[in-house]
């Protein structure tokens, strides 16, 4: 094409977004500098090279480098959301409450370790665990008391759970239904991404077979039963944190994103029913400008192998769409209000990025789980970034940099390399049951490590510019006696509840298990008459067995 | 040649970070331990096993879930209850400095915080084990002196100079320790007769519990402070951390017996005038 019918096209894409937004305003009538020079929604590259359309073109549409929306964040900000659990549900209840009155926009549950594992707080395995990590879940009794008091129909949820991600769901459908909402309203995520704990997180329970099917279970049910939910959230944040490079999170996150792809594929279903609730998970680190690009390589990768491997037509199909916290283990111990500027660096790379939501460091977390005055000051650094710094007036505003558009470019370069390797090893999941990527990036945090010992890489506060005799600062503590006090709540539930219902419903689980039906409505079922998180893992764990690492 | 050392890295309890486990694992073989990983999800009675079974020298345990208090102290129970004390544990991980002490009077011999470099961590494995590279410090220069408990100075002095026919250098009170000290010249070093002039001095303390007798060696060094640093970030459980003006004009601190093993060591050093 010309460059001429490039321009026409482009003022084409204009026209219209000009009159969506007569519709529905952007967040002002006019944006402009402090020195009131006016700001655009879009700056383009003076010629419009064909070069420049393919790599690039234009926000909100294919191939979707410079953005998911075609207004970005002059439309509305990016989602704030703050991930957040600990103790009981009593105490995290009153957390959410706290952050939705301080201008939080979604929710975001950290469960504790037993609930991501499967095991009741009563459980031996649980020992020294619960509520630790985050708020303790047993059953629906607890999830009740969990969303107390916040209407389903307005936030959007973001559950990290993963192994039994459909129980969680479940339970969440199931307090819904008791709000009066039903499960088409809902709208959030679950996390629900096994590969990466087989990589890198490691709150596994089943092996890869029944993982991938529970998982294709629940894309299947939410197609129908709840359409506004994110069934999944492919996540390089932990194979990341795990210490792996920018361009093997990118690599690895997109190759397991394959891999769900070709399950549900395979499992019948068809592409544009589920690839539009795909949604990813990065990690926002500490090297600036290649975090911006490594957003934007994913999207441009993405976007090519959903159109033109898989065929999809649906163009949310199309979109790379991404949660991002900032990078947990960039965090240091040493002089913990220092982590407040990583943090600002890392949340501003995010959004440089174009992320859909965010979940910004809190100072402490490299000693414990925050205090509510840390996540205040870490809600407040996106509040900052979004209202204060200007750098949401414009879209994709770092495009056309020549370093920021070679590093895009070297991004996507070398995470198709990667992707070639796992494909030339069978995908996805016979790289992870090979230990292929797991061995990549242990070498890569090694040597890391040995950088930062040997003094060639310079992390402030802990080899370089130390100072003695630091006072700690005050740490949240979770409750000790809160295994006890979740053991006496089991023993209750289980006197009061129908136990004979409880059984039935297990067993038809069990029945179910052993077949091919989806299994989202039977654990619906058992959830909502109050069957707990380890009674049907339990029945999963005999029929399925547990992974075993190599 | 050196016994190879053998370490049992374990994660204990339900967390899944292994990335500071592994790395340290690594770390470890490269610096010639034999390293068994347990991988995730261990209760401590499978750790102890695996470490009973695979005849360990230590073990570490990772913890980065919180639920170190629970963990580690058990770890160190099931051991003595199997007559497996002489297995050290040391931990790291996301662990509160204010949880440190607890973790110690448990058993935990040691507990690394994040920042704690590779090197550092095998060295202190190397130091339990009566192995080591480099030393930590450049020999003393001598014995300074041996200090001697008395109940009753002018008689022992009189025994020292007369019986033995030790020259007397002299005699002095330092107020700061409520003691009464003798020095006898005897070659390059010197004895020092110490004798209490206060109930509440350590001295009569010593007195009471293991009656008259040799009570510590002093030695004398350089760059005192330094040292006294280094042995401090080695583990090395020191009385005084900073040094303090004893008799004769010289400053001391004192390493703690416990950590010497059984004998109390002075170092000191000339005052600078």
């Amino acid at each position: 094409m010309s460059k001429k019918e490039n321009k026409k096209s482009i003022e084409k894409w204009e026209k219209s977004v000009n009159e969506t937004v007569a519709k529905r305003p952007e967040r002002k009538a006019q944006f402009a500098t402090t020195s009131d020079i006016p700001v655009d929604r879009v700056y383009f590259p003076e010629e419009m090279t064909d070069e420049y359309m393919e790599k690039s073109g234009v926000p909100g549409e294919f191939p979707y480098t410079r953005g998911v929306q075609p207004t970005m964040y002059r439309g509305r900000f990016w989602t704030m959301r703050q991930y957040a659990g600990f103790g009981s549900a009593e105490e995290t209840n009153k957390r959410y409450k706290y952050l939705l009155a301080n201008g939080q926009t979604g929710l975001s549950c950290a469960f504790d370790l037993p609930t991501q594992i499967g095991y009741d707080s009563d459980d031996a395995m649980s020992t020294g665990e619960v509520g630790k990590v985050g708020v303790a879940i047993d059953s629906l009794a607890d999830m009740e008391i969990l969303f107390d008091g916040i209407p389903l129909d307005k936030v959007s949820t973001s559950m990290t759970i993963n192994a039994p991600a459909s129980v969680l769901l479940a339970m969440y459908i199931a307090v819904a239904e008791k709000q009066g909402v039903t499960s088409e309203k809902l709208s959030g995520t679950i996390q629900n991404d096994i590969l990466k704990e087989y990589i890198a997180r490691g709150t596994y329970i089943f092996p890869p077979k029944p993982s991938m099917r529970l998982i294709t279970n629940i894309f299947e049910f939410c197609a129908k039963q709840v359409p506004k939910w994110n069934t999944i959230s492919i996540s390089g944040y932990h194979i990341r944190e795990a210490g792996s490079t920018a361009v093997q999170e990118a690599a690895f996150t997109i190759a397991d994103g394959l891999a769900y792809v070709d399950a549900a594929l395979e499992a019948g279903l068809n592409i544009d029913d589920f690839a539009p609730r795909l949604s990813f998970f990065f990690n926002g680190h500490n090297n600036f400008f290649e975090e911006v690009a490594k957003f934007r390589a994913a999207r441009r990768i993405w976007s090519r192998l959903m159109k033109e491997k898989y065929g999809a037509k649906n163009p949310k199909s199309l979109q790379f769409r991404v949660h991002t916290q900032t990078g947990g283990s960039t965090l240091t111990a040493q002089q913990p209000d220092n982590n407040i500027i990583r943090v600002t660096i890392q949340a501003l790379a995010a959004v440089l990025g174009g992320t859909q939501s965010l979940h910004t460091n809190s100072r402490d977390e490299a000693l414990a789980l925050p205090t509510e005055e840390s996540a205040r000051i870490a809600l407040r650094t996106q509040q900052i970034i979004a209202n204060e710094s200007g750098v949401t007036d414009t879209v994709d505003p770092l495009a056309g940099s020549y370093y920021v558009e070679n590093l895009t470019d070297e991004i996507e370069g070398r995470v198709l390399d990667y992707l070639k390797k796992i494909e030339d090893l069978g995908g996805a999941l016979a790289a992870v049951e090979q230990g292929y990527m797991q061995r990549e990036i242990h070498d890569k945090a090694y040597e890391f490590q040995k950088r930062v010992e040997s003094g060639e890489e310079v992390v402030v506060g802990v080899n370089q510019y130390r100072i003695e005799g630091e006072k700690q600062p005050e740490l949240l503590r979770v409750d000790p006696n809160l295994g006890k006090v979740q053991k006496a709540k089991l023993e209750q539930l289980r006197q009061s509840r129908n136990n004979d219902q409880v059984q039935e419903k297990l067993s038809a689980l069990r029945t179910a298990a052993q077949g091919n039906d989806n299994l989202m409505p039977l654990i619906l079922d058992a959830v909502r008459v109050y069957a707990t998180i380890g009674e049907i893992c339990g029945v999963l764990r005999e029929e399925f067995g547990e992974y075993r690492p190599v | 040649m050196e016994k190879k050392i053998r370490v049992l890295v374990a994660k204990p309890g339900l967390d899944g970070h292994d990335r500071g486990a592994l790395v340290i694992a690594q770390a470890f073989r490269d610096e010639g331990f034999e390293v068994i990983y347990t991988g995730l999800r261990q209760t401590p009675a499978q750790i102890v096993n695996s470490a009973i079974q695979e005849d360990v020298n230590i073990i570490g345990l990772s913890c980065l879930s919180g639920a170190h208090n629970e963990l580690f102290p058990e770890v160190v129970r099931l051991l003595k209850e199997k007559g497996a004390e002489d297995i050290i544990v040391v931990g790291g991980g996301v662990i509160p400095e204010e949880d440190i002490p607890f973790l110690e009077q448990n058993g935990i011999a040691r507990v690394f915080t994040p920042g704690t470099s590779t090197v550092d961590a095998a060295n202190y494995i190397r130091s339990t084990q009566g192995q080591g590279g480099e030393p930590l410090m450049a020999a003393p220069q001598k014995i300074d002196h041996i200090g001697i408990a008395v109940k009753n100075l002018d008689e022992s002095v009189q025994f020292y100079t007369q019986m033995l026919g030790l020259k007397l250098q002299g005699i002095e009170t330092v107020e700061s320790e409520k003691v009464r000290v003798a020095f006898l010249e005897i070659g390059e070093t010197r004895l020092e007769l110490v004798e209490p002039t206060s109930e509440e001095s350590a001295i009569a303390k010593f007195l009471d519990k293991k009656g008259e007798g040799i009570h510590h060696i002093a030695l004398k060094v350089d760059n005192q402070q330094d040292r006294l640093d280094a042995l401090k970030n080695a583990g090395i459980q020191l009385i005084n951390e900073t040094p303090k003006l004893g008799a004769h004009n010289n400053m001391v601190a004192f390493l703690h017996p416990k950590a010497t093993k059984g004998v109390l060591i002075e170092l000191c050093e000339k005052a600078s005038e």
